[in-house]
């Protein structure tokens, strides 16, 4: 294991770990109860993104309902995300 | 029924002075029978056998208080009574005396006996005024039926107590306290001798001696039979028993009128009452017990006193002042010394007077006693001044503790030894039930032991069992006691095996606590078989067969920011030095060379391709090519390899070709079943990105290199890598790099003699898996790699393999010729061109077929 010491100077900040996700497929999440589902593409240190293949989801969340409703459901090919929009980020697992 | 607690058998009924007056005593102290001998028991009528006791209704009947038909004569009368009573009393003491000293008996006696009438004259009309002004201001029906009650125990009692209230000076009877019983006693004698020595002074030094009931009632006669002669001296004693009545309620003057009956019947039946009451003899020191409190109480109600004998008292005090205080010292050496309270403020007033009892001295504690040691002569000539400094403040000490003494021992006696077993069983039948025996659980013990549920059983009145129970004596109680013990033992020894109270689905235990091992707050139970889980520890472990993602990718990530790095400095190379005149330039190209040499080598490690396989068999970079970004990148890791690395990464993935995740994962379906699109996508990434690299890198391979691939794959799952399409083409690649290098006339003939024993066994392991390499049904198509690979092996394969090969895979090529008849013109002549590059290479056509 020759390469554990560089394996430490790959990630020296939070955002070094999104940077493993890129080209991966992450799911995000945003306010409004929205979420995305799609492959990086690129960020940055504001984590403004870039995803493709983007499957969005809005949720209608209803009080009186315990499930969470969904609202509408669209695919887009490239989305941008605006930072101050996203909550969460999350890698995927792996699907061949 | 007795109301005095004499014999009341003997009473005349018909007697007439009781009917009259109401008042039992009326016609025994009628000035009209004064100086005759009366028989008590003629003028008892009887009418006290008939009082209702019960209440206490006719008690002003009886005593005439309160009732406006009582006459004053009622209330003349009944003093008087008392009155002379009393001093028969005295009378009687100093006939004790004065029977020791028979010279001086009969003056004595006279002398007594007139102070009996002087008194009787001198003090009716103050007498009188005293009683029915008491009688109006107690009104106390109840004091009277309180007091009738003493006389069956006349010795101690409340009464004491309730004569003091109007007088201030007086206070609590130290007997009460039960402190000192067995010193109860001397205060009669010590008392009697104060009496005896107003009376007649030269008999003080008189020994004191109890006389017998006959020598006492001889004495009685003697003095009936002399007439009463006044005299100076004897005055002062019935001063006293004037303001006693005065200052006394009516309690204590009926104790009073009782008592002196039995005394005072010597003096008018003699003959026949003494004999009559031998038993009444002994309430004698009784009576002179009270008196002494109630002499005492004239010195500080001096002023009350009637005028007529004022001053025949201050006579009575001034004189015993000097003669009566080394008496009292004599008198009482055995508590003095015990009593240490001798101390307190030296010049207390009180006169000597006010010591001659035992109560009193009691009572006043330290102050009254400290003039004692002051003032006696004896002791106070021999103390200096510093040693009285000392012994005064040795007395404070003392005085102080005994203070506290007496307020800690205020409330002695007042439970009796039952009590005391009760209250004990009481707690410990608490201490039963707080150590928790579980098995004393019957609620009858706990209910019938319980004091509270007693005291209401009491209450309601229902206490009959438990009052039998209780009634069996202090043997129960002590029965009980042991019992209790024994239990609250046994609960004790059981207590410590549930030390603990664990309560299902609570986090810890409850303890209970005692004085030995305090209650810890909380025990958690901590498991010890359940393994620790510590993120760090079994992070490791879990992930060791390598297939940390997070690793992964960072692998790749830092192969792509060295790529990065290389790609710059590479944009950085300085120009090459134009010759040895420059050694600056070579010295820059030289520091650019290790440069990227140190990034080559950075490269290399972070490819992780010496690195070991894991426990799956999955090489970390073989891994890494699962990752598109990872396939992606290879075209630039080769650019920015040397020649060796890449031979290494290309002999790497050959040797793990069956295991790349395209080969294994990608295998061609016999059916009509489609890859999913991920692994379509992920094939065609594969191929446009790794297979493209290589297949570049391959056609620069020479043919010995060629060969061990090839012989490589020998090595491997042929089969797998046959029926994947990335399998496929690496095969064709082979073969083809091959047979260019055939065309080429390139290599040794040691080599193609190598290349043609490899070429055989593959063809060997590759026969029987030909007819299913196939990607699906005829009708799929996209088969086009195959034809490729099989006229890359049709090139290659000697005359013998290409029958062979043809056997092999004649269902498909003619399956494929009949459909294409059914395709459009254009689809068609795809599919019989596809065919036809298998079948040109071992010199066929499809045209033949036809």
């Amino acid at each position: 294991m020759a390469d554990v010491g560089d394996e430490g100077s790959a990630v020296s900040e939070p955002l070094d770990l999104v940077r493993l996700l890129i080209d991966e497929v992450v799911c995000v999440k945003l306010r409004g109860d929205r979420e995305l589902k799609g492959r990086l593409h690129a960020y940055d240190s504001h984590c403004n993104l870039v995803l493709g293949d983007v499957e969005e989801t809005i949720y209608v969340v209803d009080d009186e309902d315990d499930d969470d409703e969904i609202k509408a459901h669209c695919e887009q090919e490239i989305r941008d995300v605006v930072c101050d929009s996203v909550v969460l980020i999350s890698p995927q697992s792996r699907s061949h | 029924m007795s109301f005095f607690g004499f014999d009341t058998a003997r009473h005349n009924p018909a007697a007439t002075g009781f009917s009259q007056t109401h008042n039992p005593f009326a016609g025994l102290s009628n000035e009209a029978n004064e100086g005759e001998a009366l028989d008590f028991e003629e003028t008892y009528d009887g009418l006290g056998d008939q009082l209702d006791e019960t209440d206490d209704a006719f008690n002003d009947d009886t005593f005439g208080g309160g009732s406006g038909v009582v006459s004053k004569t009622v209330g003349q009368d009944f003093d008087f009574f008392g009155q002379t009573a009393k001093v028969a009393n005295a009378i009687e003491e100093e006939a004790v005396r004065f029977s020791r000293q028979l010279p001086a008996i009969k003056v004595a006696q006279a002398a007594t006996q007139s102070a009996i009438k002087v008194a009787q004259s001198a003090t009716q009309s103050a007498t009188r005024s005293a009683v029915q002004s008491f009688a109006n201001a107690s009104g106390a029906a109840s004091s009277y039926g309180y007091a009738a009650q003493p006389i069956s125990q006349p010795a101690r009692s409340g009464y004491e107590k309730y004569s003091q209230e109007p007088v201030g000076e007086l206070q609590v009877d130290a007997a009460l306290w039960g402190v000192a019983p067995k010193k109860h006693p001397p205060p009669p004698y010590a008392a009697a001798p104060a009496p005896a020595q107003a009376a007649a002074p030269a008999s003080a030094p008189a020994g004191r001696k109890i006389l017998s009931l006959e020598e006492v009632e001889a004495q009685m006669r003697a003095q009936a039979k002399k007439p009463a002669a006044p005299s100076p001296a004897p005055q002062p004693q019935a001063q006293p028993q004037v303001q006693q009545q005065v200052q006394y309620d009516p309690g204590y003057q009926y104790l009073q009128h009782a008592q002196p009956q039995n005394v005072a019947h010597p003096e008018h039946s003699r003959p026949r009452e003494a004999p009559q009451h031998p038993g009444h003899g002994h309430p004698v020191p009784v009576t002179i017990l009270q008196r002494p409190q109630s002499r005492h109480t004239p010195t500080a109600q001096s002023s009350a006193q009637p005028v007529p004998h004022q001053q025949p008292i201050s006579h009575q005090r001034q004189q015993p002042s000097g003669t009566v205080q080394p008496t009292q010292i004599l008198q009482n050496p055995s508590r003095l010394s015990g009593d240490a309270a001798k101390i307190g403020i030296p010049s207390h007033p009180t006169p000597p007077m006010s010591h001659p009892t035992q109560p009193v001295h009691r009572q006043q504690g330290s102050f009254s006693r400290h003039p004692h040691m002051i003032i006696h002569p004896s002791q106070l000539g021999q103390l200096s001044e510093e040693d009285k400094a000392a012994y005064l403040d040795q007395e404070a000490k003392r005085a102080k503790r005994n203070h506290k003494i007496f307020q800690m021992s205020r409330d002695n006696g007042i439970m009796t030894p039952q009590d005391k077993n009760f209250i004990t069983r009481i707690q410990l039948q608490q201490l039963v039930a707080a150590t928790g025996n579980p098995n004393e659980h019957s609620t009858d013990e706990s209910i019938s032991e319980d004091f509270y549920y007693q005291t209401y059983l009491f209450q309601t009145g229902s206490r009959q069992g438990g009052m039998r129970r209780h009634n069996r004596g202090p043997e129960n109680h002590m029965q009980r006691m042991e019992q209790q013990v024994q239990r609250a033992v046994e609960a004790a020894k059981n207590k410590p095996k549930n030390k603990q109270l664990v309560i299902e689905g609570s986090l810890g235990k409850i303890s209970f606590s005692n004085a030995k091992t305090p209650k810890p707050l909380l025990n958690i139970k901590r498991n010890d078989s359940a393994e620790v889980h510590r993120p760090g520890s079994a992070h490791r472990p879990v992930h060791v067969h390598g297939t940390d993602k997070r690793s992964e990718l960072r692998s790749i990530e830092s192969v792509y920011s060295t790529l990065m790095k290389m790609e710059d400095h590479e944009r950085h190379m300085p120009p090459a030095p134009t010759g040895d005149a420059d050694p600056e330039a070579i010295q820059r190209m030289n520091d650019w060379a290790s440069e990227a040499q140190a990034l080559n080598h950075k490269l290399w490690v972070a490819l992780r391709v010496h690195d070991r396989p894991d426990s799956n068999g999955v090489h970390p970079f073989i891994a890494l090519l699962s990752y598109n970004k990872g396939k992606r990148a290879m075209q630039r890791i080769f650019r920015h390899s040397t020649q060796e690395q890449r031979t290494t990464i290309l002999t790497l993935i050959v040797v793990n070709l069956d295991n790349l995740d395209v080969v294994r994962n990608a295998q061609v379906a016999t059916g009509d079943m489609q890859l999913n699109a991920a692994m379509r996508e992920n094939v065609e990434l594969f191929s446009a990105t790794v297979m493209a690299t290589l297949f570049t890198f391959m056609n620069e391979l020479e043919l010995d290199l060629v060969a061990g691939v090839l012989g490589l794959i020998c090595t491997r799952n042929v089969d797998i890598i046959a029926k994947s399409r990335i399998g496929a083409s690496m095969l064709t690649m082979i073969l083809s790099r091959a047979e260019i290098l055939k065309h080429s006339a390139r290599g040794s003939e040691q080599a193609w003699r190598s290349w043609d024993a490899t070429y055989t066994q593959f063809f060997n392991l590759l026969e029987p898996t030909l007819p299913y390499v196939f990607p699906g049904t005829v009708n799929t198509g996209d088969d086009v790699y195959v034809w490729q690979l099989l006229a890359a092996i049709g090139i290659g394969a000697s005359p013998e393999q290409q029958s062979r090969l043809v056997l092999a895979v004649k269902d498909r090529v003619m399956d494929t010729v009949a459909l294409s008849k059914t395709l459009p013109q254009d689809l068609a002549a795809q599919r019989l061109q596809n065919v036809n590059l298998f079948m040109r290479s071992i010199g066929l056509d499809v045209d033949l077929l036809d």
